[in-house]
C-alpha cells in the first residue's frame, strides 16, 4: 500500500470548494514561490515547527487506507451539504502514486484538488480523471517572471492548463495577487486569453496577498524576506467579469 | 438605520438618560421595609405597595424622537423586608438566588390582546365567584392594586407626552392604559410597559418568549390595512430592540449583560407547522443593524427548517454578538414531554435567561436551582481505583456518587420561599383563578440542575479506562501521587493524559459513548426525585457561572488538567483539546441521548472573525449548524471573536467599550466582565486561526 507524508487535515475548510469540506495537506512542493504562506509544506520530509510554547512535528506518514477511512467517516455530512474533500499542499501531484491509489478509494465523495499544475501531463491527466473539481493556481503567465518568482518554468503548468481547458472537467482558477509581481493587467489578459469561452470554468478567484503570509517562517528556522513590497495593496484588474466569467475577490 | 434611531442609539450608548436617574434614598423610599415590619403588613400587600410607590415616584421621561416610551429613573428597588425579617425567613426557608421570582416567561400575549382592564375584570369576577380565602383576598387585592398603579403611571406618561406635543404617543398610551393593542406600535408600547413593570417589581431575568408569534398579528394587520409600510414596521421594531438596552445596566445578574432578555424566534406548532415568519426575519435584521447585546436571540429549528433560516442566523453570528443561539425542536419537545409537560405546552417552549428550556405563561419552574459537579463525582473516588477490578466497577462508583450528590442537593430545596410578585402574577395564567401569587407555584413547578465539567469528567474517565485499566501504563501509586502533587515531577504522565489521550470532541466513539453513559446516569439519578411543590427534577448540560466556581477548588484531574485550571463552560470540549475541527466536535457532542438532559445547556463553537469573509462562508456556517441539528444536537451557540482583539481589549478597555462576547449563555460587553470570565473567553478553542 502507498503512503504519503501529510502535514494537516483541516475540517470545515471554508475556502476550498463547495459545501462542507475537509482539506488534506500533502507535504512537499517543487515550487519556491517567494510569497508562500505555507512554508512548512515545501519540504517533502517531516520537520519540526517551533511554536510559541512548544516544538511540534509537522508532517507524518499515513497510508491510503487509513486516510481514506478517516475521510469517509464523514461521507454523510459531505453529501448532506454538497461538499466533500479537497487535496492541497504543498503540491499534491508531487506524491502522485499515492494520490492515485487514495483517490480510487474515496470515489464516493466529491473530490477537489488544488494544484499548481506543475507535473507531467500524463500524471496530471490521470489525477484529474479521478476528481470532480480542480482548483488550478496560476501565478504568472510570463515564463521569465514565473521562473524568477517561483523557481520553476511555467511550461508544464501552461500545458496542463490547456489540457484542463479541453478536458471538460469543472475547474476554478486561483490567482494570488502579489503586489508588484503578478498583479498586472497584462498578466490577467494573458490568462484570460487561455480561459475565456471555456465552459467548464466555474469561476476565477483573486486572492489578495495577506500580510500575515510570513508568520510561519521563523517556526521552521527561516527568514521571510520577499523581494516585493509586502505593505502595498495589490492592483485588482478584474478583466474576467467582462467576459462573463464569475470572479470572486477573497 | 434611520437617523432618528442612530441618534437615539448614540444617546443611549453615551448614557445620557442616566441624568434622569435617582436613588431610592433620594426619593426617600429606603425605609418602606421598616414601616412594613412595624405595621406587620402582609407580604403580598407589601409588594403591591412598594411597586405602587415606585410607580408614583417615576418621572415620565421621553428621549429625543422616541416613539416607544418608558424609561426607568429609579436606580434600585427597595427591599420589602428588613434585614431582621430576612434572617427570620432564612432560618426556615430555602432561598433561591435573591428570593425573587425570576427566569420565567410571562404571558404577554393575553394582556396585549385584552388589555390591563381585562385582568382587573377577571379579579372582580373571581371575587364574585366566591370561595376566596383570606390569603386569596390579599393576593387578588394586591394584583388589582398593581394594575391600578401601573395604569396611573401610564396615565402620567400620557399627560406628559401631551404636554410636550407628542400627541400620537399620548393617544397610544391612553389606549393601552385600559385596552388591548390595536396596532403594532400599540402592541410594542404595551409590551414595553409590561416588561418595564416586572423589572420595577424586582423580578429579573425577564424573558420575552415567542415574540415573533405573539406580535405577528399586530404586524400583519397593520401591513394589510396599510397602517404601516414594511419599512415603518421595521423602524418601530428596531426601536423596541434598542430600548431593551436602555435600563439593562440596572437589571440584576451575575455580570453586566447577564440580564435574561432572551427572545425566541421560529419553532414548530403542535400540528407541525414551522412558524418562522416575516417578523422573525425582521428581528434578525434589526439585531444585525443595531449590534447591541439585547434582546438575545434564539432560533427554534428542526430537521425540516429551510437552509435560508440558518443563513440568516449565520449572518448575525458573523458580526460577533454571540447570538442567535439555536435549539432543536426534534430533541427538546420530546424531551419535555418525557418529563411530563403536555404536548401543547412542550411545543410552546421558550428559552430562559441563558439556555434553559421553559414553558411560557404556565410554568413556575426554577431551571437553575442548583448544579452538580460531575467531574468531582469522578475525582472523589480515584483513591478507590485499586479496589476496582475493571473500568465498569469504577464507573459504578461514579454513578453512585452522582446519586449521592443529587440526593444531597435535592434535600436542600425544602421550604422554598419567594417574595410575592403580584405584578408578575398578573402576567401569568391561572393565578387569578387559583387566587394565589405566582411565587407559590403554577401548573409546572419543576427544578433544573446544571451538570458541570462534563467534558473534563468524560476525558478523565476515558484516560482511566484506557491507560489504567486496559493498557496499564501506570500503577495506582504513581497515578494517585501524580494527581495529588499536581503532576510535579510527572510531566511525562501529564503529557500523556493531556495531549495524547483521546478526548471528547475528536469524534471518537469510545469517548463519546462514555459521555452518553454519564448523562444518562445524571438523568437517572434525578428520575425519582420530586420537589415539595409536586414538580420533578431535570438534568441539564449547562453550567451557568459554576464552571468558574467548580474549577476553583478542583485539584488536578485525570485528563491532565492541573489544579486551578478552568473547566469548559456548558456542553463544550476541554480547553486544551488537540482538536480536529468543528465537524468532529459536533459529531462528538451529538451521540448522546440529549432528550434526557432537557434542562438545556449548549455546545459552544468559537470561530475566528477572519473565517467569515463573504456570503459563501456565511452560508457554510449555516450548513454546519444545520448539520448539527440533523445529527440530533439539542442546543448550539456560536461566537465569532478575534483573540488579538480580546487581548488588546483587556489591556486597553477604553478602546473597546462596545466589544461584545458570548459568556456562558448570554452576550455582554467584554470590558465589563470580571477577569476570570474574560480569560475563559480568551482561552476557549477557536476554529480558523
Amino acid at each position: 500500500m502507498k503512503e504519503a507524508i501529510i502535514f494537516s487535515i483541516e475540517e470545515f475548510a471554508i475556502h476550498d470548494g463547495p459545501g462542507i469540506r475537509t482539506t488534506i495537506f500533502l507535504k512537499g512542493c517543487p515550487l519556491r514561490c517567494v510569497w508562500c504562506h505555507n512554508p512548512e509544506g515545501i519540504s517533502p520530509e517531516p520537520q519540526f515547527l517551533d511554536k510559541k510554547d512548544e516544538r511540534v512535528l509537522c508532517g507524518y506518514k499515513i497510508d491510503s487506507d487509513t486516510l481514506a477511512a478517516q475521510v469517509l467517516k464523514n461521507t454523510d455530512i459531505y453529501s448532506f451539504n454538497k461538499g466533500g474533500i479537497t487535496l492541497t499542499g504543498g503540491e499534491p501531484l508531487l506524491q502522485a502514486d499515492f494520490l492515485i491509489e487514495f483517490l480510487e478509494k474515496v470515489q464516493k465523495v466529491h473530490i477537489a484538488i488544488e494544484t499548481s499544475g506543475h507535473a507531467s501531463t500524463s500524471v496530471f491527466g490521470k489525477v484529474i480523471s479521478l476528481v470532480d473539481l480542480v482548483l488550478f493556481d496560476v501565478k504568472h503567465m510570463d515564463p521569465v517572471l514565473h521562473q524568477r518568482y517561483t523557481g520553476v518554468s511555467n511550461r508544464l503548468i501552461l500545458k496542463n492548463l490547456e489540457y484542463l481547458c479541453q478536458s471538460q472537467k469543472d475547474f476554478i482558477i486561483r490567482i494570488p495577487l502579489i503586489p508588484g509581481v503578478n498583479d498586472t493587467e497584462k498578466n490577467m489578459l494573458d490568462l484570460l486569453a487561455v480561459i475565456k469561452e471555456v465552459k467548464s470554468l466555474l469561476r476565477v478567484e483573486l486572492l489578495r496577498y495577506h500580510q500575515t503570509a510570513g508568520a510561519k517562517y521563523t517556526m521552521i528556522g527561516k527568514k521571510y524576506d520577499p523581494p516585493f513590497d509586502t505593505e502595498a495593496s495589490p492592483h485588482i484588474y478584474n478583466v474576467f467579469e467582462k467576459h462573463n466569467i464569475k470572479t470572486m475577490i477573497l | 438605520m434611520k437617523t432618528r434611531l442612530k441618534n437615539l442609539k448614540e444617546y443611549i450608548l453615551d448614557k445620557k438618560h442616566h441624568q434622569f436617574r435617582r436613588t431610592p434614598e433620594e426619593l426617600e423610599l429606603q425605609h418602606l421595609n421598616e414601616t412594613f415590619q412595624k405595621e406587620n403588613v402582609h407580604p403580598v400587600k407589601r409588594s403591591a405597595i412598594c411597586l405602587s410607590e415606585l410607580f408614583n415616584k417615576e418621572n415620565p421621561v421621553i428621549l429625543p424622537e422616541e416613539k416607544i416610551v418608558f424609561t426607568r429613573t429609579i436606580t434600585a428597588i427597595p427591599d420589602i423586608y428588613t434585614p431582621f425579617e430576612w434572617d427570620e425567613i432564612k432560618k426556615h426557608h430555602y432561598i433561591h438566588e435573591r428570593g425573587t421570582v425570576c427566569n420565567i416567561s410571562p404571558d404577554y400575549e393575553y394582556t396585549l390582546k385584552n388589555g390591563l382592564e381585562a385582568r382587573k375584570e377577571e379579579i372582580r369576577q373571581r371575587f364574585e365567584g366566591g370561595g376566596v380565602d383570606e390569603e386569596g383576598v390579599a393576593f387578588l387585592n394586591a394584583a388589582f392594586d398593581c394594575i391600578t398603579a401601573l395604569q396611573g403611571l401610564i396615565g402620567k406618561y400620557a399627560e406628559y407626552a401631551l404636554s410636550i406635543g407628542e400627541t400620537e404617543t399620548a393617544e397610544i398610551l391612553q389606549t393601552i392604559k385600559t385596552k388591548g393593542a390595536g396596532s403594532f406600535r400599540e402592541a410594542l408600547q404595551l409590551l414595553r410597559v409590561l416588561h418595564f413593570s416586572i423589572w420595577e417589581a424586582s423580578n429579573y431575568h425577564n424573558t420575552f418568549g415567542r415574540f415573533d408569534q405573539y406580535m405577528y398579528p399586530y404586524y400583519v394587520n397593520d401591513i394589510r390595512n396599510g397602517v404601516l409600510t414594511e419599512e415603518e414596521a421595521f423602524d418601530l421594531l428596531e426601536e423596541f430592540f434598542l430600548v431593551c438596552n436602555k435600563d439593562s445596566d440596572l437589571y440584576p445578574g451575575m455580570q453586566q449583560g447577564d440580564n435574561g432578555q432572551s427572545l425566541v424566534l421560529g419553532g414548530r406548532s403542535v400540528s407541525g407547522e414551522y412558524l418562522f415568519n416575516n417578523l422573525s426575519k425582521m428581528c434578525l435584521k434589526a439585531s444585525y443593524e443595531l449590534e447591541m447585546i439585547d434582546p438575545k436571540i434564539n432560533i427554534r429549528v428542526d430537521k425540516d427548517t429551510p437552509a435560508e433560516v440558518y443563513e440568516m442566523g449565520s449572518k448575525l453570528t458573523k458580526i460577533g454578538l454571540g447570538f442567535p443561539q439555536y435549539s432543536n425542536d426534534d430533541i427538546v419537545i420530546p424531551g419535555l414531554i418525557r418529563k411530563g409537560y403536555s404536548i401543547e405546552d412542550a411545543s410552546d417552549y421558550v428559552v430562559a435567561a441563558c439556555w434553559e428550556f421553559i414553558i411560557p405563561k404556565v410554568a413556575m419552574d426554577i431551571p437553575n436551582i442548583d448544579a452538580v459537579s460531575l467531574i468531582e463525582c469522578v475525582t472523589d473516588h480515584l483513591k478507590e481505583l485499586n479496589t476496582c477490578k475493571d473500568y465498569n466497577s469504577f464507573y459504578h462508583l461514579v454513578e453512585k456518587e452522582i446519586c449521592n450528590r443529587v440526593e444531597c442537593i435535592c434535600s436542600r430545596h425544602r421550604n422554598l420561599y419567594m417574595i410575592p410578585s403580584p405584578m408578575m402574577s398578573v402576567l401569568m395564567d391561572g393565578t387569578i383563578e387559583r387566587a394565589r401569587d405566582i411565587s407559590e407555584g403554577s401548573k409546572y413547578n419543576n427544578y433544573g440542575i446544571h451538570g458541570t465539567g462534563i467534558a473534563t469528567a468524560v476525558d478523565s474517565l476515558v484516560a482511566i479506562k484506557k491507560y489504567y485499566f486496559e493498557e496499564k501504563k501506570f500503577d495506582y501509586e504513581t497515578f494517585i501521587s501524580a494527581l495529588s502533587n499536581n503532576f510535579r515531577g510527572e510531566e511525562e504522565l501529564q503529557h500523556l493524559l493531556r495531549k495524547e489521550a483521546p478526548k471528547m470532541g475528536q469524534d471518537d466513539d469510545d469517548v463519546d459513548l462514555i459521555a452518553k453513559d454519564l448523562l444518562n446516569s445524571f438523568d437517572q439519578a434525578l428520575s425519582d426525585k420530586t420537589n415539595e411543590r409536586g414538580g420533578i427534577y431535570r438534568a441539564g448540560t449547562g453550567t451557568a457561572m459554576y464552571y468558574i466556581f467548580h474549577s476553583n477548588h478542583l485539584g488536578a484531574t485525570p485528563d491532565g488538567r492541573k489544579a486551578g485550571e478552568v473547566i469548559p463552560a456548558n456542553y463544550s470540549p476541554s480547553l486544551f483539546i488537540k482538536h480536529k475541527g468543528p465537524l468532529s466536535v459536533i459529531k462528538s457532542f451529538t451521540k448522546q441521548d440529549l432528550t434526557n438532559v432537557i434542562n438545556g445547556g449548549p455546545l459552544t463553537l468559537e470561530f475566528d472573525q477572519s473565517v467569515f469573509r463573504n456570503e459563501e462562508s456565511i452560508a457554510k456556517l449555516g450548513m454546519l449548524v444545520r448539520t448539527f441539528i440533523h445529527l440530533g444536537g439539542h442546543q448550539l451557540q456560536l461566537n465569532t471573536v478575534s483573540r488579538d482583539k480580546l487581548l488588546d481589549a483587556k489591556a486597553n478597555p477604553d478602546n473597546y467599550r462596545n466589544l461584545i462576547v458570548r459568556v456562558w449563555g448570554w452576550s455582554g460587553y467584554f470590558v465589563e466582565l470580571d477577569e476570570c470570565y474574560q480569560n475563559h473567553v480568551i482561552e476557549r478553542i477557536k476554529f480558523g486561526t
